[in-house]
């Protein structure tokens, strides 16, 4: 008796909710909102489709590396607006990634699933991993690449393809100094030395840098007259006597001269520097906006000091900012994506770059441009770039970073001999090249 | 089988000697003055620990500019400002990810309890075969490192339409809580005493009705408990939503939003510690509120005494 | 970018509501399946029971074994960044000699290698499997040694009544209560050479300010101090709760006897906290064993000296892209875990399970 009851109230329950629900279940519902909620972001793009009927719409999602605090980002998100205006039918929609890192992990993951974005704005060396895993496609037959600073180019060229269009060129390391504290630049490590030991005793700090980073050993490596690969691009060279005199230089600069803070990362030198308690720090393109902003007509730039014992500048690696393709991507979404770039990258937008970013362009129409040619600071970044080399983008610089970067944090920590990081690099990097298989 | 857990477990064995520290290791009343001073002096000082990392935020929040670090040790800078909280509030999007934090995180945890509390109840009150092996299973999902499932789980959203959708994410978080929650209930249950039920049975109620009528509302504190668990869960994660919603950006919630605040080498850390502080309130709030059953709901909760 | 409006609220309450719906109808056409087939055609006694557990399993299916079972064909195979992609271009690992010889190097070499491999190969670029480990298992001991001592003197200096005491019962839950990110990441501003209040501290005092961020030792040790300050609220919150329900009567028989306050301790309090202790030192360890967030955010420099198991596995999966491999080492760890429970239950026979 009791269970017939239960049972009749269960059915007229499903029954009521079926009911009740048919109209309103959850896919005929919830299709307009997701439609109300994409239609918010593209008004500019709504209002337009009465005039140019014709054209198909294209989303384009696009995943940026680009941060708000540096004023990357909103210059990604207007030059989305910008575009958008022009093309009515296009939408772009701007997503930032936490950094880089995760901007390469999300998209393999992403790309596995079969749910990549459109379009990429990285950096050169994801052409590495991304090409091994044949997730983006070569763009020489896209553009006229010509345009283009070929050092730009150079860094995400790849078995014969370029697998990048550049935005800005250099992401390069260079030498900052705060005039007040020292009127002029170091030209050599000697003079380094010698004028780091007077401010010292000033009780000043006079040199900082991210000494947790290879990317901050390369330069001084290149100065030493020593290279990472051998000729074949591919074959770790790391335990050279260039790369253990490279390693003792620092060593020496932290423990002999004792002209570097016994421990420092990205945000400490930063900070040191910003409030002038550090008088010269090396830092990439990608912080002069905002050492301008702190420091005003007292930022100078020069390039990182020539090595005195070989006579050789250091070389820090120069590559940019790239928009990678997507494989796959065709059609419509293709030709819209490509305007886009050439937008970008036109002359206008390119010396935009230049005053909003501090960033050098990657068009070479755009260096002859009074915004670089009479701004001091870019001219010194400019100078810098000249004595850079390429940086690799192959799959095997990954495994060179990972070698490099625990034996570097050893050797400043005093907690290994050059001679023995060098070695021990070298079989970590071998090692680790034969996992890529 | 539901012992008061109270009940001796194991028997003293008298002393001798009487100590005049007898009473330290217990509740009591007439405490010595000195005593409750030292007492008074240590908590205050495992207070100030607790409390201070999370005043430095504050401090850095209140800081103009973006300096995250600063050799000075006081709290409040003598140039505070409040720009950070209004740039956040104002000129980004921060409540509408707040928003969205909210609406998945209360809709999950509603969801999560009530698919765990029926699980537990049939988990504590029959003897089916699995049960044991079922309940180690739950248990060792616990186990699991959550970056193992991000991949295949970001595969089954795909499939089955749910990326970029609230649905995807309540549904996952709401599944991933279950066990947990099972757990903690099932633990609970097992100390109320099946009298109850049995009393109501007779009175000619169903199973289901004295479930519904008698063990819930006696498992109240539990079932505080375990929404605040599926709350801090889907609260605070950031691994799921990165890859379920990552390009629906009108449905990012707070870890999202705030990931925007950093680039590669810089962030904007007065804007990041700010809105950390103003995510932070809710969930101290819920914690403030429910202290009470956290200390009851968990204890005799988690274990049959 | 957009702005919370109206419409948005409004637009997302219907898309949450009706996520709710659909999983109220799909609960109740379940439930209704089941119980026509097993209540009313089986006329099977467990009906009630199997009617309660069907939602709760259904979506463990699909959310958690599904997954897992990916995860495992995933171990595997010869999944890499050059082997990628929806071409499925990766195959379960292939033999590297052609004829395996014996059933031992047949599963070590061919069908179990990646598992093998875990064992035998660095599991990020210099550092071993078992080193790691037997950091993971100090990393997780220290951590739960501490969280339970101070726990339960924190417990036991709160369970009596005074002034302040839902003061300091409140401020001290606040670790608890942040995000454990932004905790990290505010702990990782303090281990700062130059601006962490600690050095900071340490140089007013007249001492040496400490490397935390470079020194292996001095960088395991910032870890653990974050970690133990995150997870003491946690079982001082169990443990209060614990002593609360102990009753006064036998302490206050105890004394009549004349034991000791450290008796007392160990007699009456320790064993009627035992049954509250033990999942709670469980679960402790378990989520130390597991925690990400701390060793990742705080180990800013990558030291691999400080990687404890699950940041490994991440760096060997999305770092690295190891797919196959890491897929396996995910096995290992979890069944290093499952192990440990299903020994510490036997053990101290939590009757939660087994009655």
């Amino acid at each position: 008796m009791k269970r017939s009851l239960f049972l009749t109230l269960v059915l007229v329950v499903v029954l009521a909710l079926i009911a009740a629900c048919g109209g309103a279940a959850p896919t005929p519902e919830s299709a307009p909102a997701e439609k109300a909620e994409s239609a918010a972001p593209t008004e500019s793009a709504a209002e337009a489709p009465a005039e140019a009927p014709a054209a198909e719409a294209v989303t384009i999602v696009m995943w940026t590396k680009e941060g708000e605090a540096d004023g990357g980002l909103q210059y990604n998100q207007a030059l989305a607006e910008a575009f958008m205006q022009e093309n009515p039918n296009i939408t772009v929609e701007v997503v930032k990634k936490k950094d880089v890192e995760e901007l390469r992990e999300d998209f393999q993951t992403a790309a596995l699933a079969g749910n990549a974005p459109d379009l990429l704005w990285t950096v050169n060396d994801h052409a590495g991993p991304f090409t091994a895993a044949e997730l983006i496609q070569p763009v020489d037959d896209l553009f006229d690449l010509s345009v283009y600073v070929e050092g730009a180019l150079e860094a995400v060229q790849l078995d014969g393809k370029t697998w990048g269009v550049p935005i800005s060129s250099g992401n390069h390391l260079m030498l900052l100094y705060n005039k007040k504290l020292i009127p002029e630049a170091p030209a050599n490590t000697d003079e380094l030395i010698a004028k780091g030991k007077e401010l010292a005793a000033q009780g000043v700090i006079p040199l900082v840098f991210n000494q947790t980073e290879p990317f901050w050993l390369v330069p001084w490596l290149g100065g030493f007259g020593g290279k990472v690969f051998a000729e074949d691009g591919v074959t770790p060279t790391l335990n050279t006597p260039e790369m253990v005199n490279t390693l003792k230089f620092l060593y020496d600069l932290k423990y002999e001269a004792q002209i570097i803070p016994p421990e420092s990362d990205y945000d400490g030198s930063d900070t040191l520097f910003k409030e002038g308690k550090a008088a010269m720090i090396i830092n990439g393109d990608w912080s002069l906006s905002s050492y301008v902003e702190a420091l005003g007509d007292d930022l100078g730039v020069a390039p990182i000091p020539q090595v005195s014992a070989t006579g050789k500048m250091p070389a820090p690696y120069t590559a940019g900012t790239y928009f990678m393709i997507p494989a796959g991507i065709e059609g419509p979404k293709l030709e819209a994506i490509k305007s886009f770039i050439q937008f970008v990258t036109n002359e206008e937008n390119q010396i935009k770059q230049v005053k909003e970013l501090k960033r050098l362009p990657a068009l070479k129409a755009a260096f002859d441009d009074e915004a670089i040619t009479s701004d001091p600071i870019l001219k010194g970044s400019v100078a810098q770039m000249a004595v850079g080399t390429g940086m690799p983008a192959v799959l095997e610089m990954r495994c060179n970073w990972d070698a490099m970067k625990p034996e570097l944090q050893a050797v400043l920590a005093d907690q290994k001999t050059p001679e023995q990081a060098a070695a021990d690099m070298q079989a970590a990097a071998e090692t680790c090249i034969k996992t890529l298989e | 089988m539901s012992t008061n857990p109270a009940a001796p477990v194991q028997k003293f064995t008298p002393a001798p000697a009487r100590s005049r520290f007898a009473r330290f290791f217990r509740a009591s009343r007439g405490d010595s003055p000195f005593k409750r001073l030292l007492i008074h002096l240590t908590l205050i000082l495992a207070c100030v620990i607790a409390v201070y990392p999370v005043l430095r935020v504050v401090s850095v929040s209140l800081r103009p500019g973006d300096r995250l670090l600063s050799t000075s040790l006081a709290i409040i800078p003598p140039d505070a400002t409040l720009d950070n909280y209004l740039t956040v509030l104002l000129e980004k999007d921060f409540l509408l990810w707040v928003w969205n934090s909210l609406l998945v995180t209360v809709a999950t945890a509603l969801i999560g309890v009530a698919l765990a509390s029926t699980a537990a109840y049939a988990f504590s009150r029959w003897r089916f075969r699995g049960r044991t092996a079922g309940l180690i299973f739950l248990l060792s999902t616990q186990m699991i490192p959550a970056a193992m499932l991000m991949v295949p789980l970001f595969i089954l959203a795909v499939r089955l339409n749910l990326v970029g959708t609230y649905r995807g994410l309540v549904l996952a978080y709401s599944v991933t809580s279950i066990p947990f929650s099972i757990w903690i209930l099932k633990g609970y249950y097992d100390t109320i005493p099946i009298d109850l039920e049995e009393a109501a049975l007779i009175d000619g109620a169903n199973r289901l009705e004295a479930f519904w009528r008698i063990v819930l509302p006696l498992s109240t504190p539990a079932l505080a408990i375990v929404f605040l668990f599926n709350f801090m869960t889907a609260w605070n994660d950031y691994l799921l939503a990165r890859v379920f919603v990552a390009n629906a950006t009108s449905i990012w919630t707070w870890p999202l939003g705030l990931q925007l605040l950093q680039g590669q080498f810089t962030t904007a850390w007065g804007q990041f510690a700010a809105a950390s502080i103003m995510v932070m309130m809710p969930v101290v709030a819920l914690f403030l509120y429910s202290t009470r059953y956290l200390i009851s709901g968990l204890t005799i909760g988690s274990v049959k005494g | 970018m957009e702005k919370l409006t109206l419409d948005v609220i409004l637009a997302s309450l219907s898309e949450v509501g009706s996520t709710v719906l659909f999983i109220l109808v799909g609960v109740v056409v379940l439930e209704a399946v089941l119980y026509l087939l097993f209540g009313v055609v089986f006329k099977n006694k467990y009906t009630l029971p199997i009617l309660l557990l069907a939602p709760a399993v259904v979506g463990l299916t699909l959310l958690i074994i599904y997954p897992l079972l990916w995860e495992f064909n995933l171990s595997l195979t010869n999944m890499s960044l050059r082997r990628f992609g929806d071409k499925a271009q990766y195959t379960w690992v292939a033999c590297q000699s052609a004829d395996p010889g014996t059933i031992q190097n047949w599963l070590t070499d061919c069908l179990l290698r990646n598992y093998a491999d875990v064992f035998r190969l660095p599991v990020l670029k210099q550092v071993y499997f078992f080193p790691v480990f037997g950091r993971t298992i100090l990393w997780t001991v220290i951590n739960v040694v501490f969280h339970v001592a101070g726990g339960l003197g924190l417990a036991i200096l709160l369970n009596r009544p005074m002034r302040g005491r839902g003061l300091y019962r409140t401020l001290l839950i606040l670790p608890w209560a942040i995000p454990q990110v932004i905790a990290a990441l505010a702990w990782r501003g303090e281990f700062h050479y130059e601006y962490g209040f600690l050095n900071i501290f340490l140089t007013r005092l007249g001492l040496t300010p400490i490397s935390w961020m470079s020194d292996p030792t001095w960088n395991f040790i910032a870890m653990c101090i974050v970690n133990i300050w995150l997870g003491i609220p946690f079982m001082m919150v169990i443990l209060l709760g614990g002593l609360q329900s102990i009753s006064q009567e036998y302490y206050e028989a105890a004394e009549i006897d004349g034991a000791g306050a450290w008796q007392q301790f160990r007699s009456i309090t320790l064993p009627l906290l035992q049954p509250v202790m033990t999942p709670a030192i469980i679960l402790g360890t378990i989520w130390t064993f597991n925690n990400f967030n701390i060793p990742f955010f705080i180990n800013q420099n990558e030291l691999e000296t400080s990687d404890i198991l699950v940041t490994a596995l991440f760096r060997a999966a999305f770092q690295y892209n190891r797919y196959g491999f890491s897929a396996a080492f995910a096995f290992v760890i979890f069944i290093i875990l499952l192990v440990y429970a299903v020994v510490y239950i036997k053990t101290v026979r939590i009757e939660g399970i087994y009655e």
